[in-house]
């Protein structure tokens, strides 16, 4: 067997459409295309390098890819080349010389007795069966009727192997073939840094005239750009445009529900060459054709919003501080001489929580959150997630916010409590007050005073206990009580004590706040049906507060939302050839396995009152045998008269 | 002649029905979608001529269905309060009587097997059809209770993985049943059966754990008139190959003394096998072309590997290799058979585990 025979075989092409098969999975397991550190923290040094090499982490743009789709192309050309002509000739051949001997050895070989060899009758049947028909006269005696037909059958082998390669052509137009040559000849350079546009080297852009890309923008409100973005492998390639786009205006329409119905891009693209513009609107499932570039909607992320914000701290009276700040952007706080960096990370207008109301869970969205890292002065980060609203939890409203200490963890959420108007101001006002030893003195006083006439106890030892007790809430939260109990006092009556510390603090809060109300009795933050569930909730989050990593609630007080819209930009030449192999291979399967190929012999030998009839079909199954059998029923009937 | 007057009332019917929707509901339609309309109404038209059976099975749900509608009096709440909508015809209801009914149907079929009685073998075939009834329903009703919700809510039900399931169920019915009628083979029933039942099981699974029978509003990537054309498209694939995948189980079974005298000859699965794998090869290929097509609008390009995509064409590969291995004369038979099994591993895994496991653009059905 040569090379070609075996490239052409069928079992060659089976093995490579499965070895091609086997070889996609991997691109499907492995995730593609994903930023190189990533990888390298997941699959450490030595796999990395190994994968690296194998090009794993771009398997359908790999040499070694590549190669084996080359060669399930050359395999398919090979067959077309080698049976096209086979198939053509076929398409007009009736094998009309035919030995007597050959058709008696057919698999369907009958004979059929006549008395009278009505020819005529036998020609209108079997054109009426869609049959072509030659005729011959052998030995100027015999006469022997060749019919065929389907023979488009034949011609769908073409069609779906041409299709595939067409396709296949299709798609190395669309790949990047030029680009890796000029890679690999050092004429272009993939770019691993971010910098800005105007700093990246020539090697790291590609004209205009680039043959195919798919290129991302990402364009700010009231920007405009005349660039893409190419990823490649670990870094990217500036694409440069015929155009510039400008965003006008970016919207997303929400359900009543929450989830987004539809983001749509306002776009202003004018032409670089003759400074023609056209104004459009583009949104998901409607790209726009510009200049042989296709622009269209992929996705959207915030562009930078403005927020106005306030920092409270936990633990002490002081004032607010406010601070104006930028996503994407940094802001420094120097406080009593501590060094934060605060890094505005997102923004999102639309939040889609499963929330309880009423006893259904359903989605539900509760406003604005944004993110954000506090960086100490040793460069170490907590991440913070935060709502600007409370939300409704088991029936009562809290502000939430969520911090964690690296990307690998789940965000651990400190609830606040509303107060009744649904603000913060409550709970700032509470720990003010909580945090101010004048209060915390006043209460003490009250509280053992009542205790000290009903437990007939000595009052001030009852103040020094309440106090020492007050003094480990406020400088360390229930986690410092639970630890100086753990200490001092026996397991078995551990729990008790601990009951009784909690109450007291909480009658000890809760004597705070109903003094703050006597003398503002105007306030509304406390009107609530029981204001000792809102101190409860309260010191809750006042002890939380201590593991909350950061001394500041973040509040975000305004905003001013800036939106950005993710564009992609395609100029897809292939395209063309990909739908019209795509056509050609709908249509060749068609015809493969819908159109029944047969043809028939009939002969009959003069003198002989018998015709031989014999069938073939290069299919031969079930339906084919049942064709055959009812052919010969008709034409015996033919001639059974 | 009474078929003749049969098939002209059904062809006028859904020329009604056509017509109705268009002028009613044509202002929510593009030129596209209109198309689709067209197209659905001549190719169910052509579908009830050409098979008998068709026309009772597309009546019958239709009547159902509009029934549901006509009780829910334009009001969701009715589900609550009506005793039909809430046992019989609501989308939930119908789909659970679906799922009560294939595994019915899947016993009788084996009681059928061993017995051998035609009674029961007819009474099997009557319960997939009635279960293709309340799928039907199920999903029309479903379809006009996403408009209850919201206008702009309203979709066609096939956009997550619970609604592709009850479509998987009948879909793979009603070609099952096509081929059963037209070939005389319901001793496949009990096999092909299963594979329906564990799509049933799973159906139920994800219902009741994950409350997955809840009506979603759609992603922007998925409102385009594609969705109505890939997706059906898509799944008379994986309907017929999932059967052939039964067949061939058969098909292996039938080499034992035992199973023998109960199923039908080699011959008849083989083929079978082949005419099943023949019309999922096609519509799949179809499907995947239209997918392409629909990435190229939405996601920005034909083809982006994307893990979907991808065990796409694997699926694709995989039955075009078995097409060739069909060719090859002493690979027939067994092998071919095993082949269609592990097609069937491929296809799941294209339809499922690909969400299942998996990320990707195509992340439509996350469990």
């Amino acid at each position: 067997m040569t090379f070609s025979q075996l490239m052409s075989s069928m079992r060659f092409a089976i093995a490579m459409l499965s070895i091609v098969g086997l070889a996609s999975i991997i691109g499907t397991v492995l995730q593609q295309n994903q930023p190189y550190e990533s990888y390298m923290i997941e699959f450490g040094q030595f796999w990395f390098d190994f994968f690296e090499i194998l090009n794993l982490f771009n398997v359908y743009q790999a040499s070694w890819f590549l190669l084996i789709l080359l060669f399930l192309v050359s395999s398919t050309s090979l067959c077309v080349y080698r049976n096209t002509p086979k198939i053509v000739r076929d398409f007009r051949r009736y094998q009309e010389n035919i030995k007597e001997k050959s058709l008696r050895a057919y698999k369907y070989s009958f004979e059929v007795p006549f008395s009278d060899f009505k020819k005529n009758d036998l020609i209108t049947f079997l054109s009426a069966n869609q049959f072509k028909i030659k005729e011959k006269i052998i030995n100027e005696k015999d006469v022997l009727i060749v019919a065929k037909k389907g023979d488009y059958q034949k011609l769908g082998y073409i069609f779906t192997h041409l299709a595939i390669i067409i396709i296949s052509i299709g798609g190395l137009m669309d790949g990047n073939l030029i680009f890796k040559f000029q890679e690999s000849v050092g004429s272009k350079e993939i770019e691993l840094l971010d910098k800005p546009i105007s700093e990246i080297s020539k090697k790291s852009w590609l004209e205009t005239s680039n043959f195919s890309y798919r290129a991302n923008m990402l364009l700010v409100e009231g920007e405009s750009q005349g660039v893409g973005v190419i990823p490649v492998k670990d870094g990217y390639m500036i694409q440069d445009l015929p155009f510039t786009v400008s965003l006008k205006d970016f919207n997303i329409e929400h359900y009543s529900s929450g989830q987004p119905k539809s983001f749509e891009s306002d776009l202003i693209i004018k032409s670089k060459t003759n400074g023609e513009t056209i104004n459009k609107k583009i949104s998901v499932n409607k790209p726009l054709n510009y200049k042989g570039v296709t622009i269209y909607q992929s996705d959207f992320q915030d562009g930078g919003t403005k927020l106005n914000l306030a920092l409270h701290d936990f633990y002490s009276g002081s004032k607010p501080i406010s601070m104006r700040a930028e996503i994407f952007k940094q802001n420094e706080l120097i406080i009593e001489n501590q060094k934060m960096n605060f890094e505005f990370e997102d923004f999102r207008l639309f939040n889609i929580l499963d929330l309880e109301e009423n006893g259904d869970i359903k989605p539900t969205n509760v406003g604005p959150n944004y993110r954000f890292k506090i960086r100490n002065e040793s460069g170490q980060a907590s991440e913070y997630e935060s709502y600007q609203y409370p939300m409704l939890l088991e029936g009562k409203y809290f502000f939430m916010s969520g911090m964690r200490g690296s990307p690998q963890e789940d965000f651990k959420f400190l609830r606040i409590p509303a107060d009744a108007d649904r603000t913060l101001e409550g709970y700032m006002i509470f720990k003010d007050l909580i945090s101010n030893p004048k209060e915390a003195k006043r209460a003490i006083n009250t509280i053992s005073k009542e205790n000290a006439s009903a437990l007939n106890q000595n009052q001030k030892e009852i103040a020094r206990g309440f106090n020492a007790i007050w003094q480990s809430f406020i400088s360390g939260g229930y986690n410092n009580i639970a630890l100086s109990i753990d200490q001092n006092v026996p397991t078995t009556n551990q729990e008790q004590v601990a009951n009784t510390y909690i109450k007291i603090i909480h009658l000890l809060a809760n004597n705070i706040i109903l003094n703050y109300l006597e003398n503002n009795p105007d306030s509304t933050l406390f009107n609530f049906d029981d204001i000792g569930i809102f101190t409860q909730d309260s010191l809750n989050a006042f002890s939380d507060s201590f593991f909350y990593g950061s001394n500041y609630w973040v509040e975000l007080k305004d905003f001013e939302q800036v939106q950005a819209s993710g564009l992609q930009l395609t100029k897809s030449p292939g395209q063309f050839w990909v739908y019209l192999g795509s056509i050609l291979l709908v249509i060749g399967i068609f015809c493969m396995l819908y159109i029944q190929e047969a043809r028939l012999w009939i002969m009959k030998k003069s003198g002989s009152k018998k015709l031989i009839l014999a069938f073939a079909s290069n299919r031969d199954h079930i339906d084919f045998e049942r064709f055959v059998l009812k052919t010969r029923k008709d034409i015996q009937s033919l001639f059974s008269n | 002649m009474a078929t003749k007057i049969y098939n002209f009332i059904f062809t006028a019917l859904l020329l009604i029905l056509g017509i109705i929707a268009l002028t009613n509901f044509h202002s929510y339609m593009d030129q596209y979608e209109v198309g689709i309309l067209i197209a659905s109404v001549l190719g169910f038209s052509f579908f009830g001529i050409k098979w008998q059976r068709f026309k009772h099975f597309f009546i019958t749900s239709f009547v159902l269905a509009f029934i549901a509608i006509f009780l829910y009096q334009g009001n969701l709440n009715q589900v609550e309060t009506n005793f039909f909508l809430k046992y019989f015809l609501s989308s939930q209801s119908s789909i659970m009587w679906m799922s009560a009914l294939f595994p019915l149907a899947l016993l009788i079929y084996w009681f059928y097997l061993f017995v051998k009685q035609e009674f029961y073998g007819n009474f099997a075939t009557f319960l997939v059809w009635a279960a293709s009834v309340f799928a039907t329903t199920g999903l029309l009703v479903r379809w006009f209770e996403s408009y209850l919700i919201s206008i702009d809510v309203g979709h066609i039900p096939i956009s997550n993985l619970y609604e592709v399931f009850v479509l998987f169920c009948l879909i793979s019915a009603l070609i099952y049943l096509y081929y059963e009628e037209k070939l005389n083979t319901k001793k496949l029933g009990p096999f092909v059966m299963i594979i329906i039942n564990v799509a049933v099981g799973f159906l139920l699974w994800y219902t009741f754990t994950k409350g997955a029978d809840q009506i979603q509003p759609l992603v922007p990537a998925l409102q385009s008139y594609w969705m109505k054309i890939h997706v059906p498209a898509n799944f008379i694939g994986y309907g017929a190959f999932a059967i052939a995948a039964m067949v061939s189980v058969a098909y292996l079974l039938a080499d034992n003394k035992f199973w023998r005298q109960y199923i039908p000859a080699k011959e008849i699965l083989d083929d079978m096998t082949y005419k099943l794998i023949a019309i999922g090869f096609i519509f799949f290929t179809i499907a995947t072309i239209l997918g392409a097509v629909w990435a190229a609008e939405a996601w920005g390009g034909y083809w982006s590997w994307d893990p979907k995509e991808t065990w796409a064409l694997i699926v694709w590969l995989n039955y075009a290799a078995w097409l060739h291995l069909r060719l090859i004369k002493g690979l027939r038979g067994d092998i071919l058979a095993w082949w269609s099994i592990a097609g069937l591993i491929i296809t799941t895994f294209c339809f499922l585990g690909v969400n299942l496991f998996l990320s990707g653009l195509h992340s439509y059905g996350e469990l």
